[in-house]
């Protein structure tokens, strides 16, 4: 009689085996560069550099005081200092061409919510948030990167330690989702 | 529901006022438009899948010749004791604790319209398609709502994305909302003041003032929903 060779050496699992390890590995670093990979912006806006002059973040994203989005400048408030700085560079010519055709700049925004979620930056700057506690260090960072893990339990755990004693209304559904 | 044997915590409540109102439904175009409540078609609304967040409920009284008709506009009566909270098998329908109202969240919810068989109000609608909304009119929705995709119930949630913005305003200003400063799209529409919204945890509001009214009743109230809704019944003197 024949022997019969264990299942793990039959060569229809192995292949499958291998098959299927390909899909999933592919799977994982397709994904990873999908969503983990900062897009192109139409500038490659070197925030390091801003910061490090000390800008404040809410010179340029001023609306994060005032309402639900930060905002972002547009081209006569990056041309205002621009044109009394201006250094040989690709990026500052882009920059120069685009005020140039009075185009706004098609930033490409990187810190995207789910449509289901009611996200103000207002409150939270106004309660003393420091923008890098949910941005990053952004003096070490070129473009603006997407941060990692920010899930509604990251949400809830900075919402429960940061004000415990109101966390019948941070914890309320209804104060990020409608 | 440990809450009901407590008594039920009062925030937000609306009074509607019948002999006040006239039918003229500019509650009903104006909650659609401030909630992005689909628009789903004739043939729809004949199948009673329409979509209406409010509904004017009218009523003809007193035998021909002589009839006269009354209004009662319906919305979700964001019950302290809801009927849909308990049967939902994902929490989407939660009771907001800090509001006192009850929320649909609809990320969470899967459809199985429990909710809706529940309610005796009529005022839970389901979405059987997606939104229809051709090319100019994506213009018109309101960015602070959810679009509502397929296959998730929605309601009226009175208007809390401007609960939320009026809260919001009044602690960066660091003062107390006011009395009034909060309105609904309904009530902010209504031409002739029969819906007023307010406060009644305050006794001194104008909605706490307006509930105690002699001609007050609630819907349904045997039902033991306990409604944040009053309405006044109406004696036919003001065309309602």
């Amino acid at each position: 009689m024949k022997h019969k060779k264990p299942w793990w050496k039959q060569p229809g699992i192995q292949i499958g085996a291998v098959l299927v390890a390909f899909i999933v590995i592919g799977g994982i670093i397709g994904g990873i560069f999908l969503t983990q990979t900062p897009p192109e912006q139409p500038i490659a806006f070197p925030h390091n550099r801003h910061v490090g002059i000390g800008a404040s973040c809410l010179y340029c994203h001023a609306g994060a005081t005032l309402g639900p989005s930060a905002g972002l400048p547009g081209i006569e408030k990056c041309w205002g200092c621009h044109q009394q700085v201006q250094k040989q560079s690709p990026e500052l010519t882009k920059l120069a061409g685009y005020v140039e055709r009075n185009e706004p700049i098609p930033w490409v925004p990187v810190a995207i919510q789910p449509e289901f979620v009611r996200f103000k930056h207002s409150p939270h700057v106004n309660a003393g948030l420091q923008c890098s506690a949910c941005h990053g260090d952004l003096a070490k960072m070129t473009v603006a990167e997407a941060q990692k893990g920010q899930n509604m339990g990251w949400c809830l755990q900075c919402h429960k330690s940061s004000a415990p004693e109101q966390w019948t209304k941070l914890s309320d559904c209804a104060t990020c989702h409608y | 529901m440990a809450e009901v044997s407590k008594g039920i915590a009062e925030k937000w409540g609306l009074v509607v006022d019948q002999d006040r109102c006239t039918g003229c439904n500019a509650c009903v175009v104006a909650c659609s438009m401030e909630n992005n409540v689909p628009f789903t078609g004739e043939d729809n609304v004949a199948f009673g899948r329409g979509t209406y967040w409010i509904y004017n409920k009218r009523m003809w009284e007193g035998t021909y010749p002589e009839v006269a008709p009354a209004f009662q506009p319906v919305m979700c009566q964001q019950c302290g004791s809801a009927p849909c909270e308990p049967v939902c098998p994902t929490f989407a329908a939660v009771h907001s604790e800090e509001e006192q109202i009850n929320l649909q969240i609809y990320n969470r919810c899967i459809g199985t319209r429990y909710c809706a068989n529940n309610c005796p109000y009529h005022a839970r609608q389901f979405n059987f398609e997606d939104p229809n909304i051709p090319e100019p009119m994506n213009s018109y929705l309101n960015p602070d709502v959810t679009v509502r995709r397929r296959g998730v119930m929605e309601k009226c949630t009175f208007c809390v994305q401007r609960i939320v913005a009026g809260r919001q305003t009044a602690s960066a200003e660091d003062r107390p909302l006011r009395d009034g400063e909060v309105t609904p799209a309904c009530v902010a529409a209504c031409p002739s003041d029969a819906l007023v919204f307010g406060d009644l945890s305050d006794p001194n509001s104008r909605v706490s003032q307006m509930a105690q009214n002699e001609r007050q009743y609630k819907l349904m109230d045997e039902l033991g929903t306990r409604p944040k809704v009053t309405y006044l019944k109406g004696g036919g003197r003001n065309g309602g």
